[in-house]
């Protein structure tokens, strides 16, 4: 199950994502909607100043996933072997609860007590820090924002900035509680700190945790995409390093990084390129004092293989960035928590509902919290047909009958019979004149409450523009 | 646990249902490029552009190195072996180990890099040319030494060139967040300055 | 967006007037029939059309849209252009129905009528040629360029005709992607995200101080003036076509009837 321990609970009536957005805290809208503001912007910049045509890179870049993921019988055990060769041992798990035993298995086994986690998407996924705990086993998120979290109690709102929802108020007052020092809200002081607090930390753990952006068929090389340098203190100080790696993450060559790498960055943070780009392929190198003698990687299924096989399946192109999340105008509202699983935005309503497999009807109403704007479509970096996608599943959700999907949206069937049948049509729009004179704000007719509590409608016309167009057709 | 068989099996199984497989699409590297990046001069000179949009800072003798160094504090440092002679006439108390027990007592590092990338501004450093990789990473200056002769001017150079090391870096500048409220703040927990020493 | 290559173009037209027209907005069909109409144009009203089918496809009832676009495909026989006054209603038939027709028999049927959509300034510009429009509007305007006009010809149509108008000042707005929140039922099954869109919305628009708030859909229009008009403060709209028809009425090339 895909479902977060933090989430909100469905309320009794509504769509979720609308009671969330009813009562969100006015601080949290602010703060997601300028950031993601901010950063859908500079993306567009970015891409149209370095490339004279950003959509031919992009529709590249669909193509070439596109064709690793149904070529995935090829390349996936190609990038095995690249791995093997390279030093690597690699495991494969079906679902999150093997992901999770065969690394907790792997820390046990050799008497690790702390880990130091780099942020991951897959390990949150699968639920993996509270998970080791019940093993002993302590996992520290060493990314600035997971830190935040972490403390906190708290869950990532967002796949690239975590804790976009929380203000540098909320995060210095934690920092207070957890006795990191006195309050200080300055964004440069909180760094120092959590730099400070980290370093013991990854010099005495027993491993490093990851996941990877990337992993290359042919080379078999991990590639991990960050900012902060968490990720190669947590590679280079402890003797252990295990990867968590999601399938789809698979490309076919070091040369197409080229192509990813250029779109990944851009979409995610606004940035050309982020101040690391981690290639690993195998254990530390002869002699070296420091880095990981030995390197585990997980191969992570849990629900992809079902999205492989079915008419979704350009959803696995995804890389990550957050793009569609951060143009989308419901998401701008409603912030990442809203919903209910660890991918938002567009493509978590996508993503979530596939992942939950069997409980697919849980989180059916995911794909219609979207005013179909396609501003989404036109944002992902590898050309995915998010609108279509969350469209082709609302048809989905209603031959299943999901209840949650169908709240609030009036049925279809009698506009439908309507509109079938011309004399209904014509006469049904001369009767909706007499709702001129009906008090329609106060009519017990859930939708049109929906609608006139903030807005007013317009006049009823029915038939007008007919009756004119016949009469001058009569002169 | 899944073992490698189940694991292909299943996939190969998922993928039977698709019939329309995409095929590999054609593309020069050069397609890649950022070409406004790339433009202005030489490798060398687009290099020193891009890192220093991203924040590094390039010099190009142990004097520019000296003078750029007094702007921190750096009492103490631990360097590659190999460095410890030229950088010897830097008012630094250099060694060549780096202690874990005193991981903050290091305020400079200096390292050997395996060249650098033009188009993005990224110095490259690679395990085996790395006296250590903490030595890097931990202080909150980092000196990386690289020859001109190994800069690339794109990407795709870079990238199809990263050989059989077992761990390489691409680092663009300082180490960064802007994880509190979107603001930039250069030092989390790599480096907070980064220099390139381009020698010939 | 899939918009069909080659569409069918041609002065015969057939006029889609669209619900919201058929049931609100007489004035903005009208307007359509007379701008065709000076442009040259013989323009038919098929008396049986009735809806595209969008409401229920984006509703996710895509039994009940292909019932309700099979319907229109009956209605819209010919080769000729068919012309809709909406956006999201042309991007229904020649988007939304290619998906929801995937797997059908008859796909061959829709995509023939995709193959002839036409929203109307696009027709005009791409379909017919014209590229600029007489008289006079003194008035600054906001375009809302609404989403479903993604990958059309609508949005740069809209801005040359409208731009040629003497007078008419276009004004930009912040945000000019953000959705106008109301995404047929979606404005009632998420009625706060609705609003609070539309709100974000109309904040952008009225601070750039319009006289007038244009588009090329009425759907839009009914939700900001909707919403607005709750508020207290009305926002004057009118679609495009309205605006391009009274300039042919001011400059006396037409009489309004």
């Amino acid at each position: 199950m895909n479902t977060n321990e933090h989430e909100f609970a469905v309320p009794h009536f509504g769509q979720p994502i609308d009671r969330f957005v009813a009562t969100i805290s006015g601080e949290v809208y602010a703060a997601v909607h300028s950031a993601s503001a901010i950063k859908s912007d500079k993306r567009a910049q970015l891409l149209a100043a370095d490339y004279a045509d950003p959509l031919k890179l992009r529709a590249l870049a669909g193509q070439i996933k596109q064709h690793t993921l149904d070529h995935l019988d090829r390349y996936l055990p190609q990038a095995v072997a690249s791995l093997e060769r390279n030093g690597a041992r690699v495991h494969c798990a079906a679902d999150g609860e093997e992901a999770r035993r065969i690394i907790g298995d792997l820390l046990q086994q050799r008497g690790a007590k702390t880990v130091v986690k780099s942020k991951s998407m897959a390990t949150e996924e699968i639920h993996l820090n509270d998970y080791l705990a019940t093993r002993g086993i302590e996992s520290v998120e060493t990314d600035l924002g997971e830190f935040i979290l972490q403390i906190d109690g708290d869950t990532p709102s967002h796949i690239v900035t975590p804790v976009v929802h929380k203000n540098r108020r909320q995060i210095a007052q934690s920092f207070e509680r957890h006795g990191l020092g006195a309050y200080n809200d300055e964004p440069e002081t909180i760094t120092r700190r959590a730099r400070r607090f980290m370093r013991d930390r990854f010099l005495r753990a027993d491993a490093g945790l990851t996941g990877a952006n990337f992993l290359v068929a042919e080379s078999g090389r991990l590639v991990l995409v960050t900012n902060e340098g968490n990720s190669r203190f947590s590679l280079s100080a402890p003797r252990l390093h295990i990867a968590l790696v999601g399938i789809e993450k698979i490309v076919p060559a070091d040369r197409d990084l080229g192509v990813f790498l250029n779109l990944l960055v851009r979409s995610a943070t606004g940035q050309q390129f982020t101040a690391y780009t981690e290639f690993i392929s195998g254990p530390r190198a002869d002699g070296r004092p420091s880095g990981a003698e030995e390197l585990h990687v997980v191969l992570l299924d849990n629900g992809r293989t079902d999205i492989l096989g079915a008419e979704y399946r350009e959803i696995l192109r995804c890389i990550r960035c957050g793009a569609c999340m951060n143009i989308c105008p419901v998401y701008r509202q409603a912030s990442g928590h809203a919903y209910r699983a660890v991918y938002p935005g567009p493509v978590g309503a996508v993503l979530t509902p596939l992942l939950a497999g069997e409980h697919f009807a849980q989180f059916a109403d995911l794909p219609k919290a979207c005013s179909v704007c396609g501003a989404c479509g036109d944002a992902c970096p590898v050309n995915i047909a998010l609108p279509d996608l969350l469209l082709r599943l609302r048809d989905r959700a209603k031959r299943a009958h999901a209840a949650l999907s169908a709240r609030g949206t009036p049925p279809m069937g009698g506009f439908a019979a309507v509109a079938t049948h011309p004399p209904l049509w014509r006469a049904a729009l001369t009767a909706s004149r007499l709702a001129n004179r009906l008090p329609l704000d106060w009519l017990p007719v859930p939708p049109l409450r929906a609608w006139t509590r903030r807005r007013t409608l317009p006049e009823f016309r029915g038939g007008a523009f007919r009756q004119w167009f016949k009469q001058r057709g009569q002169q | 646990m899944a073992t490698k068989e189940e694991f292909f099996a299943t996939i190969s199984q998922a993928l039977s249902a698709n019939s329309a497989r995409a095929p590999y699409p054609p593309y020069a590297d050069t397609d890649l490029v950022a070409k406004p990046r790339v433009a202005g001069g030489s490798a060398e000179a687009v290099f020193r552009k891009n890192f220093a949009a991203a924040g590094g800072v390039t010099v190009s003798d142990l004097g520019e190195l000296k003078a750029e160094l007094a702007r921190h504090d750096t009492k103490r440092g631990v360097c590659d072996p190999a460095l410890s002679a030229t950088l010897g006439g830097l008012d630094i108390e250099w060694t060549t180990t780096f202690d874990r027990q005193r991981p903050d007592d290091y305020a400079v590092g200096a390292t050997i890099a395996s060249g650098a990338i033009a188009e993005t501004g990224s110095l490259i450093l690679k395990d085996r040319a790395t006296c250590d990789r903490l030595a890097a990473l931990a202080p909150w200056v980092h000196v990386a030494v690289v020859r001109r002769a190994d800069i690339f001017l794109t990407l795709p150079e870079a990238l199809t060139r990263l050989g059989d090391d077992p761990y390489v870096v691409f680092a663009t500048g300082p180490s960064k967040t802007a994880d509190v409220e979107g603001i930039l703040i250069q030092g989390v927990h790599g480096p907070g300055a980064q220099i390139a020493w381009l020698v010939d | 967006m899939i918009v069909p290559a080659d569409r069918a173009t041609g002065k015969k037209v057939q006029l889609m007037a669209t619900c919201l027209c058929d049931a609100f907005f007489d004035d903005v069909a009208k307007a359509t029939v007379q701008v065709l109409e000076y442009l040259g144009c013989e323009v038919e009203f098929p008396e049986g059309q009735t809806c595209c089918g969008q409401p229920a496809f984006n509703a996710g009832d895509w039994s009940a849209a292909r019932r309700m676009v099979r319907h229109a495909a009956r209605q819209f026989t010919g080769s000729g252009p068919v012309v809709l006054p909406s956006g999201s209603c042309a991007a229904m038939l020649f988007h939304g129905a290619s998906l929801a027709f995937e797997h059908e028999p008859d796909f061959a049927t829709v995509s023939d009528l995709a193959g002839r959509t036409w929203e109307v300034l696009d027709f005009i510009v791409s379909g017919l040629g014209v590229k600029t429009w007489e008289g006079t509007c003194a008035k600054k305007i906001a375009f809302h360029s609404s989403c479903h006009l993604r990958g059309t010809g609508t949005p740069a149509a809209a801005r040359q005709l409208l731009g040629s108008l003497r007078g008419l000042e276009l004004v930009g707005h912040a945000e000019p992607e953000q959705c106008c929140g109301f995404g047929g039922t979606f404005s009632v099954a998420f009625p706060h995200v609705s609003a609070n869109m539309g709100l974000l919305k109309l904040q952008n628009i009225r601070a750039a101080e319009p006289d007038l708030l244009v588009a090329a859909d009425m759907s839009c229009l009914m939700h900001l003036r909707g919403l607005a008009e709750k508020q207290g403060h009305p926002l004057p709209v009118r679609h495009a076509i309205q605006v391009l028809r009274d300039a042919l009425v001011a400059e006396r090339k037409i009489h309004h009837e």
